[in-house]
């Protein structure tokens, strides 16, 4: 029996991980930011704790720290340009962004390993550390959904002008967002540095961004419950057909393209809606 | 009494004059008239005035402050709400969500306390919907709260709109045309919703097509014609005025 969970470690840890990278990417677009930048946010900060912990030798709390700080400055930095563009060509810079980070790190060898990557990092982070960083990355969003911010999130996405009009800061609030998708990204980044041994610069690239937007996507993108269900299905899936997990990517973009079609709101906040609608229903006034 | 003062007011959209040295005054505690046939320039004001649109030449103050080039956040921080021609609700969010947003003038809990759920924040969230949900009764829309906006009648679409614009409590509301496409009863109910405004100080610009509603509500009339102020007054003097009559009949419009 115990033998029988230790085989889904792993798998519980993968979870963790990209539960808190998948809020990351979910908190971007609910304040009507098409980024898709965590995928290298997290590379920076988890390049940023391997450095520390490889060559610096410093303590695992400061590495984690530091890949924290360094994913959120990159974040801010990165808000600026982006305030000046909106949709599909935030994403076009962000990805851009993500190819800038691989690069760079390949190029930068002394410091981050180059194409090898970066190996001999203690393993100190285990699933109990995982999982309290999980359920606090799961607060946090949560409060903030519930309070002013959420608040504002949600007219600046659903309408800028109006948001505004109504004395919302859009270049304020988006630049939150992105500060708090900033610190998620680099924080997990962070653990999974010291939870994998070694780093590799791909890691972080392209597969990373599919990954984790599908996980929103598919999951819902309006509530914290989206986050939570979608990386769930999509990690869990491909494990139930073991044939399937050779096939991951593939399951994934056919998942994107299926879901954003037949599901554009994702299964989480397509049932919250049915079940507002039901509980409206049921108390029988028509609102027109 | 502040006053909104537009001076020499103009806006070029390429070759398109939308308006052109346009000099206005909306005093508090009254109802200002602007009218005009379609395409006149009076939603332009609005933008202008609201910071959705650049202007092209002139200021725009409120009392002493000049709004003229600041972004459309400050300006309602200045005392300025508005609602739009073209009904603007966040139509997925409820009713009561769409007033929230609202309120976020008031809102006063720093970001550490949102970000933590701290109990501040909490405390601000609970106060804020007690008084959206006040002024969904004054309203009259208690009953649709949870709704999502979106699937109201347009009338208390309208309705929703301007319980919104008044949540940020400002000192002057611009209404586009806030009774269009209302009945006679629906908008003699806004109509008194509108004086209530007057009565308490604010000062109301209000834009409409239905003449006889505007000269029934307003002590001083602005017409717009091309851009153009081409009359104002009073409603007898404006309506009476034979260069109004003829951008009226002129422009063929439903006046
Ligand atoms: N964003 C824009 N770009 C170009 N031209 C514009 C723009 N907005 C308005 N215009 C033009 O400016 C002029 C004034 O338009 P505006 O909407 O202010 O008129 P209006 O008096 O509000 O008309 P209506 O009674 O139909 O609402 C029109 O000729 C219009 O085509
Ligand atoms: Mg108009």
């Amino acid at each position: 029996m115990s033998g029988f969970i230790a085989g889904y470690i792993p798998l519980l840890d993968l979870y963790l991980i990209h539960l808190g990278l998948a809020f990351s990417q979910y908190i971007v677009l609910r304040a009507g930011v098409f980024s898709l930048a965590t995928a290298a946010l997290a590379g920076i900060g988890a390049y940023t704790a391997g450095i520390f912990a490889v060559k610096l030798g410093m303590h695992p709390v400061l590495g984690v720290l530091a890949g924290t700080v360094m994913g959120m400055a990159a974040a801010i930095v990165l808000s600026i340009p982006l305030a000046r563009l909106r949709g599909v060509y935030q994403a076009i810079a962000t990805v851009a962004f993500i190819q800038i980070f691989v690069s760079l790190n390949i190029y930068a060898e002394p410091i981050t390993g180059g194409a090898l990557g970066l190996n001999g990092i203690p393993k100190t982070v285990g699933t109990g550390i995982l999982a309290i960083a999980a359920i606090a990355a799961t607060y946090v969003i949560w409060a903030v959904e519930r309070g002013r911010l959420g608040r504002a999130f949600n007219a600046i996405r659903q309408d800028e002008a109006v948001a505004a009009s109504l004395g919302i800061s859009i270049v304020r609030h988006q630049m939150l967002a992105f500060a708090l998708s900033g610190a998620l990204a680099g924080l997990f980044g962070a653990l999974e540095a010291y939870h994998a041994y070694a780093l590799d610069p791909n890691q972080f690239g392209f597969h990373l961004l599919i990954t984790v937007l599908s996980y929103v996507i598919l999951g819902g993108r309006n509530s914290v419950i989206g986050p939570v269900v979608g990386t769930a299905i999509l990690i869990i899936l491909p494990e139930l057909a073991r044939f399937l997990a050779e096939y991951r990517m593939v399951i994934y973009g056919a998942m994107l393209i299926i879901v954003i079609n037949y599901m554009p709101k994702g299964i989480a906040d397509t049932v919250r809606d049915a079940v507002r609608a039901g509980r409206l229903k049921r108390r029988g006034e028509d609102p027109a | 009494m502040t006053m909104l003062k537009l001076r020499n007011l103009s806006k070029r959209f390429g070759g398109v004059v939308a308006s052109e040295d346009v000099n206005m005054d909306v005093p508090g505690g009254k109802i200002t008239g602007l009218i005009g046939p379609n395409g006149a320039g009076k939603t332009t004001i609005v933008n202008m005035i609201t910071g959705m649109m650049p202007v092209t030449g002139g200021t725009i103050h409120v009392g002493d402050t000049d709004i003229t080039h600041a972004p459309a956040h400050e300006i309602c921080r200045a005392g300025l709400a508005r609602t739009f021609q073209n009904i603007r609700l966040l139509s997925e969010a409820s009713v009561l969500d769409n007033v929230m947003i609202g309120l976020h003038r008031h809102e006063r809990s720093s970001t550490m306390a949102a970000l933590f759920g701290l109990p501040a924040a909490a405390r601000e969230t609970a106060e804020m919907t007690e008084r959206a949900l006040a002024l969904l009764a004054e309203f009259g829309l208690t009953r649709f709260a949870d709704y999502p906006a979106g699937g109201l009648s347009y009338g208390h679409q309208r309705k929703v709109e301007m319980a919104r614009a008044m949540a940020a409590e400002p000192d002057f509301i611009l209404l586009d045309e806030p009774i269009a496409g209302m009945n006679d009863v629906e908008s003699d109910a806004l109509a008194d919703i509108f004086r209530g405004f007057a009565a308490a100080g604010k000062g109301v610009l209000l834009i409409e097509h239905n003449v006889r509603f505007v000269a029934r509500m307003c002590s001083h009339i602005y017409v717009l014609d091309g851009g153009r102020l081409i009359s104002e007054g009073t409603p007898d003097h404006v309506l009476n005025d034979p260069v109004v009559i003829t951008a009226y009949l002129g422009g063929g419009d439903d006046a």
